[in-house]
C-alpha cells in the first residue's frame, strides 16, 4: 500500500502516542533477541569468521534481515511504552532518497562526504576528536587542537568537558547547557588557531 | 554551531528511542542542519550472538534514515565484556553491517573507535589500526575516533591515534578484501588475549608538550613500532 507521506519526527510523534502498547522488559528481553534468533534462522546467516565479507548473497541476506528487523519489530519508545512500525513502503522510501553527497565545515577546510564502496582505492575521511571522553577543563583546548593540527584529520569530534568554570556539567542543569556551548567554542577556537577555521565539528 | 556541523542525535540500545530525541531531530531539520544519528549496538546484550547484532546494526542504521531523517549514520558495534569496539566479533559486526548497507543503499555511514588500551601504547595503536582496516575495507565514508582506554578515563585521547586512523584507513583502501582479511586476522590475534591487562597508557599532558601541542618523543617512538609491527602483518603504508 503506498504511504500518505514520508515520515518525518511529527508523524514519528503521532505514532508514539497510539501504537502498541509493550513493556521495555519485554521489549528488551523477549522481542528483540526473539526476533534477532528468527531472522538469523529465516536468512541462514554465517558469517564463517569473516572480518569484512566476500560473500555478496550472505551480504544480501543481511541486509535482508536487518529491514526484516526494522519492518517486523519496529521501535519502542520509552517514554510511551509503544511501539512504533514503518510500512514496507515507507522504509523503502528513506532508502531510495537519501541524502546526497554534502559538505562539513566552511571555506577551505570544508570536506565532501562521498559514497564509498566495499574494497573502494578512495579513503575514507577522519573525524578526530575524544569521541566522547571525559576531558579536563583545563586543557579542553590545547587536547582538540592536537587533532586540527593533523594533517590526516578532515572535522573534530567532541570531547566532554568534566568541569565548567569549576562547576560539574550536571544534565537538565544550566552548567549542562554553559558546557556544551564553552566545548563548541573552544574547539571552533582550537581548529581557526591551528589555521583551520572553517573545520567542522 | 553552523549547519554544516555534524548535529548528534542518539537511539537507545536496542531499536529504542526517547522522545526528546524526536524533538531534537524536528529543531536539527528546521536549522537544515547536518545530522548524525548515533547508535551502537551491544555485542552480547539484548541481541545476542554475532549475526544477530550484525542484524540489528543494520536495522538501526536503515532506521537512522527513516526515523531521524540522518545525513549520516555513526555506528560503534562494542563488546559487553570489554567495551571495545575492536574486537573480533565487534569489528565483524561492524565489517559486515557496513558491507549489507553500502551493498543496497546509498546511506553514508561511519564508526566509531573505543580500544580498550591506552594513549602512548603499542597495543592503543595496533587496536584501533584494527577498526580502520576493517571500516575502510568495508566501504565506511567516515571514521570517528580515537576514545583510547575505552572512553571512560579522563585525558586519555590524543591527535596521535586520529593521525594513525587516517593513515591505515587511507593504506586500506583499495586492498583485496580477501587478503584484508588475512592481515585482520594476524593482527587481531597479536592483542585480542590482552584486554583483561591491556596496558594503561598515558594522558594528553604526559605524552605532549602542551605549550607547542607537539607529541613527545616517547609517543612519536611508540608510533612508529605500531607501524612497523602493522607492517609485518602485510599493511602496505601509502
Amino acid at each position: 500500500m503506498a504511504y500518505k507521506r514520508s515520515i518525518d519526527a511529527f508523524e514519528f510523534y503521532n505514532r508514539a502516542k497510539t501504537g502498541e502498547k509493550c513493556t521495555q522488559d519485554d521489549w528488551d528481553l523477549m522481542h528483540i533477541p526473539m526476533k534477532a534468533m528468527e531472522l538469523k534462522q529465516k536468512y541462514g546467516l554465517d558469517f564463517k569468521g569473516e572480518f569484512v565479507p566476500t560473500d555478496s548473497d550472505m551480504i544480501e541476506k543481511l541486509f535482508k534481515a536487518g529491514f526484516d528487523m526494522l519492518l517486523e519489530a519496529g521501535i519502542f519508545v520509552t517514554d510511551t511504552n509503544r511501539i512504533v512500525r514503518y510500512t514496507e513502503d515507507e522504509i523503502w522510501d528513506a532508502i531510495r532518497n537519501p541524502m546526497p553527497e554534502f559538505q562539513l565545515g566552511t571555506g577551505r577546510d570544508a570536506v565532501t562526504m562521498r559514497r564509498r564502496t566495499i574494497g573502494d582505492k578512495r579513503g575514507p575521511l577522519i573525524q578526530g576528536g575524544p569521541t566522547g571522553s571525559p576531558v579536563s577543563e583545563d586543557i579542553f583546548y590545547e587536547l582538540h587542537m592536537s587533532y586540527a593540527l593533523e594533517k590526516e584529520v578532515d572535522t573534530i569530534v567532541n570531547g566532554v568537558m568534566m568541569t565548567v568554570r569549576g562547576y560539574p556539567p550536571v544534565p537538565k542543569t544550566p552548567f549542562e547547557i554553559l558546557a556544551a556551548k564553552t566545548e563548541t567554542r573552544l574547539i571552533k577556537q582550537a581548529a581557526a588557531v591551528a589555521g583551520r577555521p572553517g573545520m567542522a565539528v | 554551531m553552523l549547519p554544516s556541523d555534524s548535529h548528534e542525535v542518539s537511539q537507545l540500545n536496542e531499536l529504542k528511542i526517547d522522545l526528546e530525541a524526536i524533538s531534537v531531530i524536528a529543531h536539527y531539520h528546521g536549522n537544515s542542519d547536518i545530522i548524525m544519528d548515533e547508535q551502537m549496538p551491544i555485542y552480547g546484550g539484548y541481541a545476542g550472538g554475532l549475526e544477530e547484532t550484525a542484524i540489528i546494526d543494520v536495522a538501526s542504521s536503515i532506521n537512522a534514515f527513516v526515523m531521524s531523517g540522518a545525513s549520516w549514520h555513526l555506528d560503534g558495534p562494542v563488546h559487553i565484556r570489554w567495551g571495545s569496539t575492536n574486537t573480533r566479533e565487534t569489528l565483524a559486526v561492524a565489517g559486515w553491517a557496513s558491507a549489507a548497507i553500502t551493498n543496497h543503499t546509498e546511506f553514508m555511514q561511519g564508526n566509531q573507535y573505543y580500544p580498550c588500551a591506552g594513549p602512548c601504547t603499542e597495543m592503543c595503536f595496533l587496536e584501533l589500526a584494527a577498526q580502520a582496516i576493517t571500516d575502510s575495507a568495508s566501504g565506511r565514508e567516515i571514521l570517528s575516533g580515537v576514545a583510547a582506554a575505552k572512553g571512560v578515563v579522563t585525558d586519555k585521547t590524543t591527535g596521535m591515534e586520529a593521525r594513525m586512523m587516517g593513515e591505515v584507513a587511507r593504506s586500506a583502501a583499495g586492498v583485496d578484501i580477501a587478503e584484508i582479511n588475512k592481515i585482520l586476522d594476524k593482527l587481531v590475534a597479536s592483542y585480542e588475549k590482552d584486554y583483561g591487562n591491556a596496558p594503561a597508557g598515558k594522558t594528553f599532558q604526559e605524552c605532549y608538550d602542551i605549550k607547542t601541542i607537539t607529541p613527545t618523543d616517547e609517543h612519536v617512538k611508540v608510533y612508529e613500532g605500531a607501524r612497523k609491527k602493522l607492517e609485518g602483518f602485510g599493511l602496505v603504508f601509502k
